[in-house]
Parts: structure tokens; C-alpha cells; sequence
């Protein structure tokens, strides 16, 4: 889309979907997750109703392909203890037990599939590293909750 | 019939000669386009892909490694520093096939078309071999030391890479000045200037 009318459009529906949609998903994360399950896979076009009628398929596509990679460059440049914090959150708001959740997505990696296309392959295996010890941090919480917690008393050792 | 079979084989040796040299690659040719594009996408990849402050920073942040020897166990230290090593591999890896492929280009094609000045050649040669043995020499210091045993060269490599990709950025403009012009107009919609 090189005509700059066409690119108005598009910028006017990457406005329109900040405004309305993405503002209410805070979380790089959760809108990484999102605005790749807005995407086909079979063709690997983004598809929203609302916003293809407001403007065009094309102009909603492209706009939800921009927010996919703002999110996705967004979460490659978090800090670890940014992405724990968000991976908590995301794990606390979906409907399974972080057990479960944990389990979920260290089996089936989903967030593999969350990388937007043309995404860089060094930025991807840093975010996908980064979510892999981000699980295993989350997990090993779970099973220790004391780890990670401040506190006065010395904490027992994970390690024997 | 003898002279026949000759003249033949003399013809078929020749043909098969000017073959040779013409799928020669490194032969500089005028308006090598797939030379040309080749050293564009190295040089999208590197300062695009590779060497933005931002990522550099967080592949080698002592933070990450700090929160995670205060916060997780030691099994999971490990895990982090494993992978942070790999991924550090594959960047100075990566850093340097895109450097090796620019130096490439510069040898084959570049000096006989672009304006260089030969003080600038002679500094972007000692540019490319000093780069080149860094990168070699801090895959190695990763490799046996970890991720965050040389912030200082992975400074110097990232910053010499950088500036080898400022004067190859010249001499690519030099060569082709209005596919150089499409490209910038191309920028202004989105993608970044090369």
C-alpha cells in the first residue's frame, strides 16, 4: 500500500483500533496474543469485522498487522521481570489455573505462533527464550510460592 | 572428418569457457543488481535487525541476570544463562555473516564503481578485519565465558559494526543513486532509510 491516500486510511484505522480496542488490553502481551488471533492462518491476512466496515480489508489489515508488530517489538524489548509480570497476569485472567496454564503453554508453546510475519529471527528467539524462563519462573512459584517474595525470615533452598 | 571432430571439440571448449566466465561471481560487472541487492539486505539486516541499541541492551542486560539469581532457583539460573548464550551466539554470529557479506560486496564490486575516497577504503579494510577478528574472538569469550563476560567488546563490535555500516550505506548510494532515491521515498511510508 504505497499510494499515500491508501496509507491515510490505514492510519486512520491504526488510530481507530488503538483507541477503541487496544486501550482496553494494556498488556503488550495480551495484545500480542490478540491481534494474532485476529490473523488467518491459512493465508495469514488479519481480519476484523468492525474495522474493515469503518474502512477497508485492506486498511484494517495493515492496521492490524502495524499494532502486531508494535506489540510484538514492544515485548522483545521488556525486561524479564516486565514479562513475568505480564505472563502472570495473562495466566491470572484466562479462565484455567496457572497449573494448568503453565502446563498449556509449556506443551504446546502457543506463543510461538503469536510472532507477527517478517518479525526479525534474532528478536523472535529472544522473546520466545525470554517467555520459555518466564514460564519456568512462573512454575517454579507455583510449586515454591515463597520464592520471589520479600521477607524478613531466610527462605528455605530449592536447591539440595 | 578428423579436422571436423576437432574444430568441433575447439568450439564446444570455448563455449564452455566463455560459460565459466560469464557465471563467475566475482567478476564486477556494471549494475550487479543481485550483487546490489544482496549488500542492501545486509546492511537492512544488520542496522535494522542486528545492531539497534535497544536490543543489544537487552540481549546483555545484567538486569535480566540479576533478577533472575535474586528471584528463581538455581536450575533456572542455569536455564537463563544457557539460552542467554545461545542467543548471544546466534547475534555475534549473525553480526558477522552480514559484515562478511558487506566486506564481500565492497571487495567484488563496490570499490570499482563507488567514489570512496582511498583514505576512507583503506579505513573501512582495517574496519572489516579488525570486525571480523573481534566478532571471531568474542564468539569464542561467549562461547567459553558466557553472556556477560565482555560487555566492553560487545560495545566495541556493535559501535565498529555500525560505523562500517554508515560507509558501506555510502558506497551502496554511490552505486545506483536512483534506485538509492526510490528506496528513500520508499522510507518515508514506514520502513526505515538505507
Amino acid at each position: 500500500m504505497s499510494n499515500p491516500a491508501k496509507r491515510k486510511d490505514v492510519m486512520a484505522a491504526t488510530q481507530d483500533l488503538r483507541r477503541r480496542t487496544l486501550a482496553h488490553i494494556p498488556q503488550p502481551l495480551e495484545r500480542l496474543i490478540y491481534l494474532s488471533s485476529t490473523r488467518d492462518y491459512n493465508t495469514g491476512l488479519y481480519r476484523h469485522e468492525g474495522l474493515a466496515l469503518r474502512f477497508s480489508e485492506e486498511a484494517s489489515c495493515e492496521a492490524l498487522a502495524d499494532c502486531h508488530r508494535d506489540a510484538f517489538n514492544e515485548l522483545v524489548a521488556a525486561s524479564l521481570q516486565d514479562l513475568v509480570h505480564q505472563l502472570k497476569r495473562y495466566a491470572d485472567n484466562s479462565k484455567a489455573s496457572l497449573s494448568e496454564f503453565i502446563g498449556a503453554w509449556r506443551e504446546l508453546e502457543p506463543y510461538r505462533v503469536a510472532i507477527p510475519a517478517g518479525a526479525d529471527s534474532l528478536s523472535s528467539e529472544l522473546l520466545l527464550s525470554n517467555l520459555k524462563i518466564a514460564l519456568a519462573i512462573l512454575e517454579t512459584r507455583l510449586m515454591a510460592p515463597w520464592v520471589g517474595k520479600p521477607s524478613a525470615s531466610p527462605r528455605p533452598s530449592l536447591v539440595r | 572428418m578428423t579436422a571436423l571432430i576437432i574444430y568441433l571439440l575447439i568450439g564446444a571448449g570455448l563455449f564452455l569457457f566463455l560459460l565459466v566466465m560469464a557465471r563467475r561471481k566475482n567478476t564486477p560487472v556494471e549494475g550487479c543488481g543481485e550483487e546490489f541487492v544482496q549488500a542492501r539486505h545486509a546492511l537492512r539486516a544488520l542496522q535494522l535487525g542486528l545492531l539497534p541499541a535497544n536490543l543489544v541492551e537487552r540481549i546483555f542486560d545484567r538486569g535480566d541476570f540479576e533478577y533472575v539469581t535474586a528471584e528463581s532457583s538455581r536450575e533456572i539460573c542455569k536455564l537463563f544463562l544457557a539460552e542467554r548464550k545461545r542467543i548471544s551466539l546466534i547475534w555475534v554470529g549473525r553480526v558477522r555473516g552480514e559484515i562478511r557479506n558487506l566486506m564481500h560486496f565492497h571487495l567484488g564490486y563496490s570499490r570499482f564503481q563507488s567514489k570512496l575516497s582511498l583514505r576512507t577504503e583503506l579505513r573501512l579494510a582495517l574496519d572489516f578485519v579488525l570486525l571480523l577478528f573481534a566478532c571471531r574472538t568474542l564468539q569464542l569469550w561467549l562461547y567459553l565465558r558466557g553472556p556477560y563476560s565482555a560487555p566492553a567488546m560487545v560495545g566495541i563490535a556493535a559501535g565498529a559494526a555500525a560505523r562500517v555500516c554508515r560507509i558501506s550505506e555510502q558506497s551502496l548510494a554511490f552505486l545506483n543513486p536512483v534506485a538509492s532515491d526510490s528506496f528513500q521515498n520508499d522510507s518515508t511510508t514506514g520502513g526505515a532509510a538505507v
